[in-house]
């Protein structure tokens, strides 16, 4: 298996005061660029230090306007990492294709990130969240045939050779040439985040790209979508390989659980409380009727509902104690999930630089050996026994 | 009190769903985001002395198509359709809100085609500090401040109690899926004409000029979701139109005051058909 650490790059000085959403209509005023020279900086530092721990790669990812997640280009973070990592994976998790017009720019920018870090890049292309329809104005009416025909532009690009035309509904392009092209051949590695819409897993299992189960939901509902997954490729005629899907989670070690909860709790509930509010809002057509139906079946298990730690731990929403716990816990859910990923964030809401370090540092010495000694590449991670049809 | 009945019609885009009944000179009634036309009284009232053809757009209720409709023009385009099929020349054309808009742009492009027109609380323009509230983000409890005038109106008060469910995911109880489905339909349909330009079409202010048919202009006095100045740009722009305020009411209209607003549409539409005669 693999494993990355992920981060959200969250604003942390959200006033004790301000109840609002986070997201889209979040005053901006509550930024302090001070603060953001701090942590931007003391974010990557963390990024960087994940190689010399000995992780397989790194995630970044997109959102605009808000305060849960400081990158709306990842891409700026990526690249940054192409030059202070040597071997890493560098996974953009992912690019919101909609949101760019043409999405020739993400074909560039990616290109130059698989040319200048050596070819590590992990190339993730997402829909984008709910919240960004209405940061960016865009119809979310024509959200997934947008997704479709930038996805189309960027393979076309990096695949066929140039210039070439490409004319679709959203996007007409009369020269379709881009440069640089990829270093890996033919294309990167593909991921592509979801949150249980049915169109984005089949798209994923059409293609052999691999499915990254992102959102913050209780572990019956992971259990589910990633059996739709593996169902989906079912259907396409093949079986999912296990490095075809990935887990996002909270993680948190210390010396014992009790020191672990106490010294994280406060930091999740930052998380939960300040950044998630306003992150759900769904805007209308952005999703079809049945995946609609499909995400209402989990939607009172989002993560933002949660309100006690008992809660926490019963659904799996982070992964929080000693070694042997974060061990046992997070084995126990790679076998119910099959996922040959595993994408930790080590730093979540206000958990300071210290904590975090110590976080990744015990994690790496403790815990990431076991979990690649018990989950050898290429070997299955699903338990069959959960693999009931 | 004369009863509409529901039928389907086939249309380019698929089947439309079609209430229809009362005699007379006919009505076209263009629904408004709500997607209303289910028992509504003020549509009975107006077939005691009207033919009132109101048809489902796209997206609402049982029509289908809307995938293949994805601005204004295609709107347009598919009101144009219906007339055809329901073998109507001129019809008076009544529309509330979002229908109300969607019959402006019939009127402004094809005049002749619109025997008179009636605007009740109308979106369509963009007026700066008379800006149209958010209807795409905001909670069902929210919308109702601004569409009812007495919060008390059973529909206000189912809105009310919705809020517990918010417009979006984060809820914390189950709701059964059919009761989200046709309210998403029907935003996810309005977002398709409206998400952005938001409900209005920058073009139709130098086009106002273009529509021949006599006009009304309806106002709910209290509808806070379209302010006054929008009622009144169209009454000030569209030639000789009259502009009609009704108290005691908001956006919807209809739902508040059947029976004042079907007695205003009523009695214009007399006088100006036979006027034409």
């Amino acid at each position: 298996m693999r494993v990355f650490s992920f981060h959200l790059m969250p604003y942390p000085g959200l006033p004790g005061t301000y109840e609002g959403p986070a997201w889209v209509t979040c005053p901006n005023e509550l930024f302090d660029p001070e603060l953001g020279h701090r942590i931007y900086n003391r974010y990557l530092d963390e990024l960087v230090y994940a190689e010399e721990l000995g992780f397989d790669g790194v995630c970044v990812n997109e959102h605009h306007q808000n305060a849960y997640g400081l990158m709306p280009s990842p891409n700026l973070i990526a690249s940054i990492l192409a030059r202070e990592t040597q071997r890493v994976r560098i996974a953009v998790v992912g690019n919101a294709l909609p949101l760019y017009d043409p999405p020739t720019r993400v074909a560039e920018e990616f290109a130059m990130i698989d040319n200048i870090s050596g070819g590590r890049l992990i190339a993730g292309f997402v829909v984008g969240g709910g919240p960004e329809y209405y940061s960016f104005s865009i119809n979310p009416a024509h959200a997934r045939e947008r997704f479709a025909e930038a996805h189309d532009i960027i393979i076309k690009a990096w695949t066929e050779p140039g210039p070439q035309e490409f004319i679709g509904k959203h996007y007409r392009l009369r020269f379709l040439n881009t440069w640089p092209r990829p270093l890996q051949r033919p294309i990167p590695e593909i991921w592509i985040p979801g949150a249980g819409s049915i169109e984005t897993m089949e798209f994923v299992a059409r293609h052999r790209y691999a499915y990254m189960g992102i959102p913050y939901f209780h572990r019956r509902v992971f259990e589910r979508t990633f059996r739709m997954f593996r169902d989906a490729c079912e259907r396409e005629g093949y079986h999912a390989d296990p490095m075809q899907s990935g887990w996002l989670t909270p993680i948190y070690v210390a010396g014992s659980d009790e020191q672990a909860r106490a010294e994280f709790e406060p930091h999740f509930w930052y998380w939960v409380r300040k950044l998630l509010p306003g992150i759900t809002i769904t805007p209308p057509g952005y999703t079809s009727l049945r995946s609609l139906e499909n995400q209402m079946k989990g939607a009172a298990s989002f993560a933002v509902n949660l309100r006690t730690w008992d809660e926490v731990v019963e659904g799996r929403y982070a992964i929080v104690g000693s070694p042997d716990t974060v061990y046992a816990q997070l084995e126990e859910c790679l076998t119910a999930f099959g996922t040959g990923n595993l994408l930790g964030l080590f730093q979540l809401g206000t958990l300071p630089a210290e904590e975090t370090r110590r976080n990744l540092e015990l994690f790496a010495t403790e815990v990431l050996p076991r979990l690649r000694a018990r989950f050898p590449e290429g070997h299955p991670v699903l338990d069959p026994d959960a693999e009931v049809r | 009190m004369v009863g509409l009945a529901t039928s389907f019609v086939t249309t380019r885009v698929g089947r439309v769903q079609l209430r229809r009944g009362g005699g007379g000179p006919p009505v076209l009634y263009l629904h408004s985001a709500t997607g209303e036309g289910e028992g509504l009284a003020f549509l009975d009232a107006l077939a005691e002395r009207f033919e009132v053809l109101a048809p489902m757009f796209p997206g609402f209720g049982e029509s289908e198509g809307i995938e293949q409709i994805d601005d204004m023009d295609d709107a347009v385009f598919h009101l144009l359709d219906l007339l055809e099929v329901l073998g109507l020349e001129a019809p008076a054309v009544v529309g509330l809100s979002l229908g109300g808009w969607m019959a402006v742009e019939l009127a402004t492009r094809y005049p002749d085609r619109v025997g008179a027109l009636v605007l009740v609380n109308p979106v369509g323009l963009y007026l700066k500090g008379a800006e149209i509230k958010d209807i795409f983000g905001r909670s069902p409890g929210e919308m109702a401040l601004d569409l009812f005038a007495d919060q008390d109106h059973p529909v206000a008060r189912m809105m009310h109690s919705m809020d517990a469910f918010r417009n979006d995911l984060a809820i914390t109880t189950e709701i059964p899926f059919e009761a989200v489905k046709p309210v998403y339909q029907a935003m996810a349909a309005t977002a398709r004409l409206g998400w952005n330009p938001y409900l209005h079409n920058p073009k139709l202010p130098k086009r106002l000029w273009r529509v021949t048919s006599p006009t009304l202009v309806v106002r709910g006095e209290q509808d806070t979701l379209v302010p006054a100045p929008h009622a009144r740009y169209y009454a000030e722009h569209i030639e000789g139109a009259r502009l009609e305020l009704i108290e005691a009411a908001a956006h919807l209209l209809p739902l508040e005051k059947p029976v004042e607003l079907a007695g205003l549409v009523t009695e214009f539409l007399e006088t100006e058909l036979s006027e034409e005669d």
